[in-house]
């Protein structure tokens, strides 16, 4: 095998026993309440800033450059799946609005 | 199986479905940018099988496709996958009673939606003893059409036209799950925090933005969370 086919294979392993690690880490390996009350304070903000980090460029910079204008059609459908989201708890209609109003605005400017 | 274990595990199969329709798309563009990424398909299927987590998938391939070294890579994978600590440490109390040959196969299939759906399920009150059996039940049901649709996204390749914007279903998944974690005037600063930085910080190499921008918004947490008690 060569070097590179190999350090592939690292990496699909290495991504399985990182994600591995995170998931089982209280469930299966130590007691949270063992650990320093900061550390669980801090953990409590992980998912809001860690989801924040992923969405927000992929609305505001779908192709790499910042664009905060209307123009912009993945940040519209994404302030319209913002808006169902907040109102109904089944994640179903969320996605349904922000992918029906991402392909009118695609299909209204062409 | 005990009748009650089955009607758990039943109820979770039927509670995710709403989410599966969300699941397909975005299963399918991981598979989709694996192979864009240069990866083969049967790499892309075994990423998938080991990691089984859509944005530590595609932060892998986009992290591969720029020939960015192991290590960092990895670091990414794992910066992603810190919201899994804490599903982890709010699940335990839950599964501590059971032996680590449920609790391991159940860490491992642990998802965004099923962490949701799995806690919320288990505060209900009622008889808790089965209540293992619906996070196994739900969760498997989610495994299985993930891995489908990773499977068929891997195989069709860069036939998908670009014009459908299959891609946006996966901003729009983390939408839908960031909309709930969004309780208390802190999670709003972090998110508001983690959400300016990472564009700000958007020049950096290697997805170091959403490193950055993650322990920022954390920071920022835990500071409005200690004005607060004060």
């Amino acid at each position: 095998m060569e070097a590179s086919a190999l350090s592939v294979w690292i990496v699909i392993v290495g991504a399985g026993a990182v994600t591995f690690l995170a998931r089982a880490s209280f469930i299966v390996f130590a007691d949270p309440q063992k650990f320093p009350h900061a550390f669980r304070v801090a953990l409590a903000f992980v998912p809001a800033s860690v989801l924040a980090a992923i969405v927000v460029p992929g609305l505001v910079m779908p192709h790499g450059a910042i664009d905060l204008t209307a123009a912009n059609p993945r940040l519209v459908a994404g302030i319209a799946a913002l808006a169902v989201a907040a109102k109904v708890r089944n994640p179903l209609p969320a996605l349904v609005a922000g992918m029906v109003v991402l392909w009118g605005l695609q299909a209204l400017t062409g | 199986m005990l009748p009650n274990a089955r009607s758990e595990f039943i109820a979770g199969c039927r509670d995710i479905a709403p989410v599966l329709v969300g699941t397909i798309p975005f299963g399918f563009v991981a598979g989709v940018a694996a192979v864009g990424a240069g990866m083969t398909p049967l790499q892309g299927i075994a990423l998938s099988f080991c990691a089984f987590s859509g944005i530590a998938q595609l932060v892998v391939a986009q992290l591969f496709a720029a020939q960015s070294p192991v290590i960092v890579t990895l670091a990414a994978a794992l910066v992603v996958s810190l919201r899994f600590l804490m599903y982890s440490a709010a699940l335990a109390p839950h599964l501590a009673h059971l032996p680590p040959r449920w609790r391991a196969p159940l860490a491992y299939l642990m998802t965004d939606q099923g962490f949701a759906m799995g806690v919320q399920h288990f505060g209900h009150p009622g008889d808790r003893r089965q209540r293992h059996f619906y996070l196994l039940g739900l969760s498997l049901t989610l495994y299985t059409v993930w891995q489908a649709s990773v499977i068929a996204g891997a195989l069709a390749g860069a036939q998908v036209p670009a014009a459908w914007s299959l891609d946006f279903v996966v901003t729009l998944t983390f939408l839908v799950l960031l909309v709930p974690a969004l309780r208390t005037r802190a999670d709003l600063a972090a998110a508001v925090v983690a959400g300016a930085v990472v564009l700000l910080a958007a020049g950096l190499p290697y997805k170091l933005s959403l490193v950055v921008a993650s322990l920022a918004g954390i920071g920022v947490g835990v500071l409005v969370e200690w004005r607060h008690q004060r």
